[in-house]
C-alpha cells in the first residue's frame, strides 16, 4: 500500500516530465530513420529495421534508467521532499522499493510503446514480427530492470553525475565481458588483469540479454534460455535492491 | 508519560575524514508534557533543527535516547503519533494540494474514506479549498507553509513538531499560525515548535527551552522564567511637593515631566514601593505604578552573554 503510493507517485512525476517525451520522440525518429539505412536490399530491409528498433528500444530504455534512476533518491534528499515522507510511519526500504517500482513501471510502459511502434512500422513495411521478437523485448526489459536497480542503489549513495558514470561503465563492461577475461598475455600478473578479472565475476554479463541477431534473422531461441536469463537478471536485481535498502537504512537525510 | 522526552541526546555530524567534528548537539535533556505548547528557542546554528530531525527519525543521534509518546524515535511506531513541518517545507511541485494531502494519507496508511474525511477537515482549517486544484509549483511562501501545516496534520497525530513555523511569514500569516497552534491545544494536541522570534513564543507557549551552541541553557514555564526579573518600575505621581520630588528623584534612574505628572523610573520594586509611600505621605496622588518585566528577548540575550 505505502510502496504502491510511492511507486504511483514516482510514475506520475515521470509522466508529467517533458524530458520523457523528448526521449520518446528521438526513439521514434530512430526507428523510422532505420528505413533510410535499410536500403541495402529488399530482403535485408526487415532484418535491419528489427535490429535497429530493438537496439533503439534498449538504448533509450538505458538512458531513462540511468538519467532518471541515478537522481531518483538523490533528488528527494536534495530537494528535501524526503523529510515529510520519511517522518511518516513507513519503513525506509518501502520508500526505496516504491521509487524503484515506479521507475520500473515507467520503463515498462516506454519499452512497450517503443516495441509496439516498431512492430507496427514493420507491419506497414510488409514484414511481420515473431515470437523471438517478443522474447527479445522481454529480455531487454529484464536488462533495464537490472540497470535501474543499480542506478537506484547509486542514487542513494552518490551524486547523479558520478552515479551515471559508474552505471554507464558497468553497462559497457557488462556487454564486453569477454575482453575482461581474455586480457592480452602482457598484462599477466599485473593489477589491471586482476582488477578486470574481479570485475568479470562481479559485473553481470549483459550480453546474455541480447538476442537481437536471432530476432532479426527469425531464428528460434529456446524458452529455457529466456527463463534462465530472466532468473539471472532477477537475482542480480534483487541483490542490488537489498543493497540499496541497506545503504539507505541508517543514512542521515 | 511525556509527549517528547530526550536523555543525554547528542549528535555529531560526520565531518571531513580525519577531522573530528564538534557536537552540534550535546547532552540534551528535554521533557515536553502532553497537551503543551512548547517553544524551542535558540540562535542560528544552535541545534534546533538537528534535535527536530532526530525526533522525526531523519537522522540518527550519536549518543543518548529520544522518545515520542514513550516510543524510541529509532522505531517506526514512534512516527505514528507525530506530524512534522520542516523548516522550509518542500513538496512535489507537480502535485496539487489535494493530491499532496491524498499522497501523505496513503503513505500514512489511511483508507480512501478516511483520506476524504481528513481532506475535508484539514482543507477547511487551513483554507486550502480555493487553491485545491493548483500545482504547488506556483505557490508563495505563505501558501507552502499552509500546505506544510496541512501535511503535518494528516493522520491526526497527537504530537506536532514544527521547525520555525512562522519564519518568512507576514504579520497576518504569523497570527494565523499562532491561532492554529492554540486551536490545536484545545484539541488535546501537543505542539513543539522552534523559533528565534521571541515575541511569538512569549505569547502562546506554556513552556520553553533555550538552546545555545548545542547545549540546553534553560527550560521552564514562560511565566516563571519571566518573573525572575523586573527590570524597572515606572511610577507617575501628580501634585508632589518640591522636596519629596527631589527625594524620589535621588533614588530613581531617571525622572521627567509628563502630562499626567512627574514620571519616575525606579530600578527595583523595593525602591518603587518606598517612593509610593513618600507620595502618599506627602498627600500627593499616585497616577501609575507599573513594574516592567524583562521580555523573553532580553532574558534570552542575557543568557547568551553569560555563555562563553
Ligand atoms: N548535515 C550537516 N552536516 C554537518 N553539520 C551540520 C549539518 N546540519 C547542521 N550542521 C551543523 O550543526 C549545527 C546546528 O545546526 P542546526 O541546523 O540544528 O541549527 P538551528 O538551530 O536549526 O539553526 P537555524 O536557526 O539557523 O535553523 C550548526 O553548527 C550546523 O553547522
Ligand atoms: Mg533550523
Amino acid at each position: 500500500m505505502r510502496i504502491a503510493a510511492v511507486a504511483m507517485n514516482t510514475f506520475r512525476e515521470a509522466v508529467r516530465d517533458k524530458v520523457l517525451y523528448v526521449l520518446l520522440f528521438f526513439a521514434g525518429a530512430t526507428i523510422l530513420g532505420s528505413k533510410a539505412l535499410g536500403w541495402v536490399s529488399v530482403g535485408q530491409d526487415e532484418k535491419i529495421i528489427i535490429d535497429i528498433s530493438l537496439a533503439a528500444t534498449s538504448l533509450f530504455g538505458v538512458l531513462i534508467a540511468v538519467f532518471v534512476g541515478t537522481s531518483l533518491v538523490y533528488k528527494e534528499i536534495d530537494k528535501r521532499t524526503i523529510y515529510t515522507i520519511l517522518s511518516r510511519p513507513m519503513w525506509r526500504y518501502e520508500f526505496v522499493l516504491g521509487k524503484y517500482l515506479g521507475l520500473a513501471m515507467l520503463i515498462g510502459v516506454v519499452t512497450l510503446v517503443m516495441a509496439a511502434m516498431a512492430a507496427a512500422y514493420i507491419a506497414v513495411m510488409g514484414g511481420h514480427v515473431g515470437l523471438t521478437y517478443l522474447q527479445a523485448v522481454l529480455l531487454i526489459y529484464c536488462q533495464l530492470l537490472l540497470v535501474t536497480a543499480l542506478s537506484v542503489l547509486l542514487s542513494s549513495l552518490t551524486s547523479p553525475i558520478l552515479g551515471a558514470m559508474i552505471v554507464f561503465s558497468c553497462y559497457v563492461l557488462g556487454h564486453a565481458t569477454g575482453i575482461m577475461i581474455n586480457m592480452p598475455p602482457r598484462f599477466d600478473g599485473t593489477f589491471v588483469k586482476s582488477a578486470f578479472e574481479t570485475a568479470y565475476y562481479v559485473i553481470p554479463n549483459l550480453s546474455h540479454f541480447n538476442i537481437r541477431a536471432e530476432a532479426a534473422n527469425g531464428a528460434t531461441v529456446p524458452g529455457t534460455y529466456v527463463l534462465w536469463t530472466m532468473a539471472y537478471g532477477a537475482a542480480y536485481t534483487a541483490l542490488l535492491l537489498v543493497l540499496a535498502a541497506f545503504s539507505f537504512e541508517n543514512k542521515d537525510v | 508519560m511525556y509527549a517528547i522526552e530526550t536523555r543525554g541526546l547528542a549528535k555529531i555530524y560526520r565531518g571531513r575524514i580525519g577531522r573530528p567534528a564538534a557536537p552540534s548537539l550535546d547532552a540534551l535533556d528535554l521533557t515536553v508534557g502532553s497537551n503543551e505548547i512548547f517553544g524551542f528557542l535558540g540562535q542560528n546554528g544552535a541545534g534546533k533543527t538537528t534535535t527536530i530531525k532526530v525526533l522525526c527519525g531523519l537522522i540518527r543521534q550519536t549518543r543518548g535516547t529520544a522518545a515520542v509518546c514513550g516510543i524510541d524515535v529509532r522505531r517506526r511506531e514512534a512516527r505514528q503519533s507525530l506530524g512534522y513541518l520542516p523548516e522550509n517545507p518542500y513538496f512535489y511541485e507537480y502535485l496539487t494540494p489535494r493530491e499532496t494531502i491524498n499522497f501523505y494519507g496513503q503513505i500514512g496508511g489511511l483508507g480512501a474514506k478516511e483520506r476524504e474525511r481528513q481532506w475535508g477537515s484539514i482543507s477547511e482549517l487551513l483554507d486550502l479549498r480555493e487553491i485545491a486544484g493548483q500545482r504547488v509549483r506556483g505557490f508563495s511562501k505563505g501558501m507552502r507553509q499552509r500546505l506544510g501545516f496541512a501535511v503535518a496534520l494528516v493522520g491526526d497525530p497527537a504530537v506536532l513538531i514544527l521547525d520555525e513555523p512562522m519564519s518568512g511569514l507576514d504579520p497576518l500569516g504569523r497570527r494565523r499560525i499562532r491561532e492554529l497552534m492554540l486551536h490545536l491545544r484545545t484539541q488535546g494536541k501537543t505542539v513543539f515548535f522552534s523559533s528565534h522570534v521571541l515575541g511569538d513564543v512569549e505569547q502562546i507557549c506554556d513552556r520553553v527551552a533555550i538552546l545555545s551552541k548545542g547545549r540546553l541553557v534553560v527550560q521552564g514555564r514562560v511565566d516563571e522564567l519571566l518573573s525572575r526579573r523586573v527590570t524597572h518600575v515606572e511610577v507617575i505621581a501628580s501634585g508632589l511637593p518640591e522636596t519629596v520630588d527631589s527625594e524620589i528623584a535621588a533614588t530613581a534612574v531617571s525622572s521627567r515631566n509628563s502630562e499626567e505628572g512627574r514620571h519616575f523610573v525606579l530600578p527595583d520594586l523595593a525602591r518603587a514601593n518606598d517612593a509610593v509611600r513618600r507620595v502618599h505621605a506627602a498627600g500627593a496622588s499616585l497616577v501609575e505604578f507599573s513594574p516592567v518585566r524583562e521580555s523573553l528577548e532580553d532574558y534570552f540575550l542575557r543568557l547568551q552573554e553569560r555563555k562563553p
